[in-house]
């Protein structure tokens, strides 16, 4: 084959589709030319002028037809009617506004909130890090069916000496630092790693250097203690300045030199929060000074993470580290173990998980809302594109004669149908781009829900590949949804109608009977996202108003902080215990009281213990919760004391040890007997001396709202078991109690009170209040949205409802006239069009609740106090649906009773 | 109004290749050659003729240009191209192989 011929052909194409009228014109020229030839021909053989044309013309054998096939010829003729149908077809919306601006606006919202949801769990769960081949990443595990393990830092360097097995290795702790150097704490979130994270990750810094294993000593490196900054945090707190490098950070009060900045897309290795500064892991003792978790062997805050060396596979990287388990075990011994557990610790193997994602908290957590949310949405989007499809059905009717008189005139039923999915297509790209706009404002907001004041949420919601062909899908399948069903009824218009006055009777009942279906669909999606909203509000509702055990009105939460303070590790409890009584004695605080753990913080403290004269219990079932409480407490949180007494100051070091407990607890441990008298003490490896129980408290909620309250023992702040070696915690919680108006007023006083004993002291405020709200932050976004969809959907299945039933009446009109000439009364009519709107209804609503009670099986673990096939929602869902479809099909049946006979005999 | 049947359809194209491979012409022209060729056997409607030279001029077989014709009328003259004188013999050599192998068929006697 030629070139010269490629040549030729593609000049041609490219006038085609360039210069197209050019061609036509030119064979408009050819056709004429040879028309006139043959009339000239005819007259020379004698035929009058007008007999020459006419034999000529047949001879043609119609310049018309002969003109479409040569243009049929051409290449890109597919092209060409796209763009004549694309045009046909906006001028064709342009003349309905309403209609256009009612579709596209639902499948903006319908396709945007799918996008939206997408996008989300595209960067929650789909997206691989923004790192160097994320596949061939891993992270060790010993508990392989939670997810990646924590380590003790021995275990880490014993694996860190061992690494030759794989291509690499590094771990981290995702943690927060404070950058205030006094007064209230300004937290960052931020990590330690080791010293190879950025080499292993293969992440470059875009300023700057990142630090290598150099930089990884005990107390810094060659440069000191260096800090690896995110790109946000350049931004945003060196305002993007080049000279950042080399300038000093003040991390928990310790200076750093900022050395690199990563790049924009890199967050480190959890998803959903930012690493903003990263240092590394032998700087932890410059933090934690004396604490330094370097060294501890019962620590486990390290993950490891490494990557696979090109010939291996995760399983058989698994089998290699475990040939090295028993060495690293036996080198990581925690030096007073048991005998017993030092056979458990041996043998607990390590396994590697699949890295590619990195790991995440929040991923846990919202995995199953987010899917589920998609669903509804999706949902929604459906019973969108049924209200759609009606829309187009009834639109249909109105251009049939248009539509018969194209068939007529010869357009081929193919070229209609594709005319009409034009439409839809049409439709549908523009809904997806106001879609997409929808869903990049959408999706910013529901991250900015799951943010809470100690947990910002940090996600990356570019709209990459994955979102883009989700969306491309969504829009392709919503046009062949609601287009397909008009556009086939479309072209079983008949030619002839087109020359017939009164097309529409004739029409038959098909339109109707489609539209009965979709009405039937919409109301039973619209079933189940009701039954889905009332399940997911009243879940939030009663955990919301769930009797918490304490009062969290008025009560101001203030993190007090004393690592860097001055105070010596060993006289801490005895500070926190007076900077509580000054706290109390300061203008406005009805009552303090500091300690360990507070409620719904997400933290918990449990030991096992034994009860004097209590039940005998197996040992999994001899853990209680703990809280170690300075007097004051309990009066704070409103939590009453039902027997016994409070601790007083006289329960101090020195004084006899004594605790208080729940009703959980003496129902677990003493059958719900009294148990002041009894004996506790703590069992185990770390056995402690007895301690007297004093006092009976009522049950309150510890680590989660959605939890039965747990047994609870607490006991005096100073009076804690420490293990030996371990100073007390550099932190504790003062709780305040305001005597009347907003807690928040009380934070200067607060401060000036605990800074007065500790001037270093670092604080953080927060009213207990928003703790509880943040800790129902997924049920409450949850219920928001199921709500938000649910009402949408109910809003939708009535207009659909509303429309099908006018449509109908309408139809009917004339029927409905002779009826009420014949005596029938208005009532009558009303029955009669309503009967009609209940039937449709009522199947519906029984589809919908048979799929919804099948269905709420999947949300059981999303719910809390109902059964997902709770018998009220599912008829409060029915009741809602079934008063819906009344009031949408009455206003068409009142209407209808409304008819004049006489006009309605005039008109036919 | 009959149209050309299927079989002289698809023939139509080698008959213009051959009458364009002898000399370039326009449109009426070689109408008028391909009446007087074929002796009115082959029934081609004088429309008919532009899609056919259209389509070979699409796959690039023959070429067109304007030209001034005797009474001063612009006409388009198609003329054969390389590759469509190759593709010429091709088709020849298809059709004298197929019309052997026919005839041979034809002449079968019936038993």
């Amino acid at each position: 084959m030629g070139a010269d011929r490629w040549l030729a052909m593609a000049r041609l194409r490219l006038r085609t589709l360039f210069r197209s009228d050019a061609l036509d014109r030119e064979l408009d020229e050819e056709l004429q030319d040879h028309l006139d030839h043959l009339i000239d021909a005819n007259v020379a053989s004698g035929m009058t002028p007008d007999a020459a044309r006419r034999q000529a013309l047949l001879a043609m054998d119609g310049v018309q037809q002969q003109r479409e096939s040569a243009r049929d010829v051409r290449g890109w003729r597919w092209l060409d009617h796209t763009v004549q149908d694309v045009r046909y077809t906006l001028r064709q919306l342009r003349r309905s506004p309403e209609f256009t601006f009612a579709v596209v606006a639902t499948l903006m919202l319908g396709i945007g909130a799918n996008t939206a949801m997408f996008s989300l769990i595209d960067s929650l769960v789909l997206r691989t890090l923004p790192v160097h081949d994320p596949p061939k990443l891993a992270m060790v595990t010993d508990a392989p069916e939670i997810g990646p393990g924590y380590f003790t830092n021995p275990i880490w360097e014993a694996i860190r000496a061992r690494r030759q097995f794989v291509d690499g290795a590094f771990a981290y702790n995702a943690t927060q630092f404070d950058l205030a150097t006094r007064g209230e704490s300004q937290m960052v979130d931020g990590m330690y790693a080791s010293g190879g994270i950025y080499d292993v990750l293969g992440v470059q810094p875009i300023i700057g250097r990142t630090f290598h294993e150099s930089d990884d000593r005990r107390g810094g490196g060659e440069s000191g203690a260096v800090v690896v900054i995110s790109y946000p945090f350049w931004q945003r707190h060196f305002g993007g300045a080049a000279d950042a490098i080399g300038r000093s950070l003040t991390l928990n009060g310790v200076p750093f030199t900022v050395v690199g900045v990563t790049p924009p897309d890199f967050f480190g290795l959890e998803v959903g929060r930012g690493a903003d500064v990263t240092i590394p892991i032998g700087c932890e003792p410059l933090i934690r000074g004396k604490e330094s978790f370097l060294d501890r062997f019962t620590t486990y805050w390290l993950t490891v993470v490494v990557r696979l060396k090109p010939s291996q596979t995760i399983d058989s990287a698994t089998a290699e580290l475990r040939g090295l388990q028993p060495q690293i075990r036996a080198a990581t011994f925690p030096p007073d173990f048991p005998e017993k557990e030092r056979a458990q610790y041996l043998k607990d193997p390590f396994t590697l998980l699949p890295g590619a994602t990195g790991s995440s908290v929040l991923r846990s957590q919202y995995q199953k809302p987010l899917v589920t949310m998609l669903i509804v949405v999706s949902l929604v989007l459906l019973i969108a594109c049924a209200n759609i499809a009606n829309l187009l059905l009834a639109r249909a009717t109105s251009r049939r004669h248009e539509w018969s008189l194209r068939l007529a005139l010869g357009a081929s039923r193919s070229r209609l149908v594709r005319l009409l999915l034009t439409e839809s297509v049409l439709l549908a790209i523009a809904g997806a781009a106001g879609g997409l706009w929808i869903a990049r404002w959408g999706s910013h907001l529901l991250v900015q829900q799951l943010s809470t004041r100690t947990r910002t949420v940090l996600l990356d919601l570019t709209i990459d590949w994955r979102v883009l062909a989700f969306t491309t899908i969504v829009t392709v399948v919503t046009a062949l949804l609601f287009g397909i069903v008009p556009a086939f009824r479309a072209s079983g218009v008949a030619p002839m109608d087109a020359l017939k006055e009164h097309t529409r009777n004739s029409a038959g009942d098909g339109r109707i009977t489609t539209a009965n279906a979709l009405v039937i669909v919409q109301v039973a999606l619209s079933v189940i996202l009701v039954v889905a909203a009332a399940l997911f509000v009243r879940t939030f509702t009663s955990l919301a108003n769930l009797h918490l055990g304490f009062d969290a009105d008025r009560v101001l939460l203030v993190n007090v902080g004393v690592g860097r303070a001055s105070i010596p590790p060993g006289e801490r409890l005895d500070a926190y215990s007076r900077m509580r009584d000054a706290v109390a004695a300061a203008p406005g605080v009805a009552a303090a009281g500091a300690s360990d753990v507070t409620p719904v913080a997400g933290m918990s403290w449990n030991n096992r213990i034994a009860v004097s004269g209590g039940v005998e219990l197996p040992d999994r079932q001899r853990l209680t919760n703990m809280n170690a409480i300075t007097p004051g407490w309990l009066v704070t949180f409103g939590t009453p004391l039902l027997a016994g007494r409070d601790f007083t100051a006289r329960d101090n070091a020195s004084g006899s040890r004594v605790a208080l407990v729940n009703e959980a607890f003496a129902r677990r441990f003493l059958n719900g007997a009294n148990p002041i008298g009894h004996t506790v003490q703590q069992t185990g490896f770390r056995a402690t001396p007895p301690r007297e129980i004093v006092g009976l408290v009522a049950d309150a909620v510890y680590r989660s709202v959605r939890e039965p309250v747990p047994p609870t023992m607490y006991v005096p702040l100073v009076q804690q078991d420490l293990i030996p070696g371990i100073p007390p915690r550099p932190q504790t919680t003062i709780s305040v109690r305001a005597t009347s108006g907003s807690p928040a007023r009380l934070a200067h006083g607060v401060a000036s009170a605990i800074l007065a004993i500790s001037p270093d002291a670092s604080l953080f405020f927060r009213p207990l209040a928003e703790q509880v709200n943040a800790s129902l932050t997924q049920e409450r976004l949850v219920a928001i949205l199921s709500a938000f969809f649910g009402a949408l959907a109910l809003l939708l299945a009535g207009v659909g409802l509303y429309g099908v039933t006018s449509y109908a009446v309408a139809r009917r009109r004339t029927e409905l006239g002779i009826r009420m000439a014949l005596g029938a009364a208005p009532g009558g009519v009303v029955r009669l069009v309503l009967t009609r709107v209940t039937v449709l209804v009522a199947i519906g609503i029984a589809i919908g609740a048979g799929v919804s009670a099948w269905a709420a099986t999947f949300v059981a673990s999303l719910l809390y106090g109902l059964q997902p096939r709770d018998p009220i929602t599912l008829a409060g869902a029915a009741m809602t649906l079934a008063t819906v479809g009344i009031i949408a099909g009455w206003l068409p049946a009142y209407r209808a009773s409304r008819i004049d006979p006489a006009q309605v005999l005039r008109d036919s | 109004m009959s149209r050309p049947s299927d079989f002289v359809q698809g023939t139509l194209d080698l008959l213009l290749l051959k009458i364009l491979a002898l000399e370039p012409l326009n449109g009426w022209s070689i109408s008028l050659r391909l009446k007087q060729v074929s002796d009115d056997v082959l029934q081609v409607s004088d429309g008919s003729l532009y899609p056919a030279l259209h389509k070979l001029e699409h796959h690039g077989w023959i070429k067109s240009e304007w030209r001034q014709s005797e009474n001063n009328r612009r006409a388009k003259v198609y003329s054969l191209t390389a590759s469509g004188k190759k593709h010429l013999e091709r088709e020849t050599a298809n059709w004298n192989r197929l019309s052997v192998a026919i005839t041979h068929v034809v002449k079968l006697r019936e038993v």
